[in-house]
């Protein structure tokens, strides 16, 4: 499955949302993450974003794709992290 | 999900923010998500440091190194956590009772025979001749009462496909006969580039069971090499490695210029390693619909199903039935 996330979340807290999600996903954009992942690996994903959103403040977004093959990506402007497996 | 990555570069790689970061000579710094990485591949000169190791000991990642020729030079592998001491004694056993290592080493040459004529029926009409002749030579398998005998049988096997090659290839490369150590011309260069890969693939798929990579049934168990996944690899050179190079070469996908020689080497340069390891990372994870288990599952988990398989065999659960593309 092929998930977006995007977050917004108190100052306080952003850099630690965006330390979780790196681990899991690729960084897109501030506060966009893309990437395929398993159901599983999400559930453990968002359990760990969980512990530390502050759900009165923070919210956090999930798109899911549950096919990759239905999904077409077009950016305009600057790729600002081309994703690759070669370094 | 999870991910081969493959580093040409020059740089540094290193551990931050509990996720990894690789760093090149320009200092451009690109996140890895750890949870997704399965293997690391190294062919560039590469720093790294304890920190870094020990973070992906934790996740089970296993590092494998190259030298300047794509040449697999060696692995970092985390601590085994998959032990199991009955399976070793099981799998010495295997080998020492001439009746059962003979089965295994025969099981492996029948299953790589037949996804070697499997590929050759592809070309139907320009190889029927050494269809036939191969198929005369697969008789001899089940006659053999020797290891050496099999192995024989497999090189010559070998040697006809290969020199087989030639005959639907279009290869503007010349090929003639199969030469390793080193590989003189670019058709060689790949196969020899593609078995290697295979070897590091299917280390790494029996090193997430509990089987010990060292104690093998065909090929001789020698010290200083992991021979078990000489073995398996047999089975899974025809039926994943030589289509990919068939479909690279038959699309003109591979160009002269993909190749270098130095000093009479032949090998494949970054550009042709990149072509190469794109088709097989899209092979591997190729899907099919599994009879038994009734799900899909990739060429991959093939591999460590076929390491299963080979335990439930040795542990006398399951009689073993070598991998046959039934697709």
């Amino acid at each position: 499955m092929f998930v977006i996330i995007t977050y917004d979340v108190s100052e306080s807290r952003v850099n630690k949302v965006r330390k979780v999600l790196k681990k899991y996903l690729i960084w897109t954009q501030n506060s966009v993450f893309e990437g395929v992942i398993t159901e599983a690996k999400l559930y453990k994903c968002l359990s760990e974003v969980n512990r530390i959103m502050d759900k009165r403040e923070d919210s956090l977004y999930i798109y899911k794709v549950e096919n990759p093959k239905n999904l077409s990506k077009d950016v305009l402007g600057i790729c600002k992290n081309p994703e690759d497996m070669f370094l | 999900m999870y991910k081969d990555y493959y580093i040409f570069s020059n740089g540094k790689i290193s551990r931050k923010e509990n996720t990894i970061y690789f760093e090149d000579k320009e200092e451009n710094k690109k996140p890895i998500p750890i949870e997704q990485i399965e293997r690391l591949h190294f062919f560039g000169e590469i720093d790294l440091n304890t920190k870094f190791i020990g973070l992906i000991s934790q996740y089970d990642i296993i590092l494998n190194f190259y030298n300047y020729y794509g040449y697999y030079i060696g692995s970092y592998l985390p601590r085994k956590k998959n032990v199991s001491g009955l399976l070793i004694v099981k799998q010495s056993e295997g080998y020492i009772f001439h009746e059962k290592r003979l089965f295994f080493a025969k099981c492996f040459v029948e299953s790589a025979v037949f996804h070697i004529l499997r590929n050759l029926r592809n070309y139907k009409g320009k190889t029927d001749e050494v269809i036939k002749e191969i198929e005369e030579e697969k008789q001899n398998i089940f006659k053999a009462r020797e290891i050496d005998e099999l192995m024989g049988i497999e090189g010559r096997i070998r040697k006809r496909y290969y020199e087989s090659f030639s005959l639907f290839l279009n290869n503007d490369f010349g090929f003639s006969k199969r030469e390793k150590r080193p590989p003189t011309d670019p058709l060689n260069a790949l196969i020899s580039f593609g078995n290697g890969m295979m070897y590091n693939t299917v280390l790494g798929e029996i090193y997430k069971t509990q089987l010990d990579p060292t104690i093998s049934y065909l090929h001789e168990p020698s010290s200083k090499r992991f021979s078990l996944s000489l073995d398996i690899a047999e089975i899974f050179k025809p039926l994943i490695v030589d289509p990919v190079i068939f479909y690279l070469i038959n699309n003109r996908m591979l160009k002269e210029d993909d190749f270098d020689i130095e000093e009479g080497i032949c090998f494949l340069n970054d550009e042709g390693k990149k072509k190469f390891i794109k088709e097989y990372q899209n092979k591997l994870e190729t899907t099919i619909k599994h009879r038994s288990l009734n799900r899909k599952v990739s060429y991959r988990t093939l591999i460590r199903l076929e390491c299963y398989k080979i335990i439930k065999a040795l542990i006398e659960d399951e009689p073993y039935k070598p991998l046959k593309a039934w697709w």
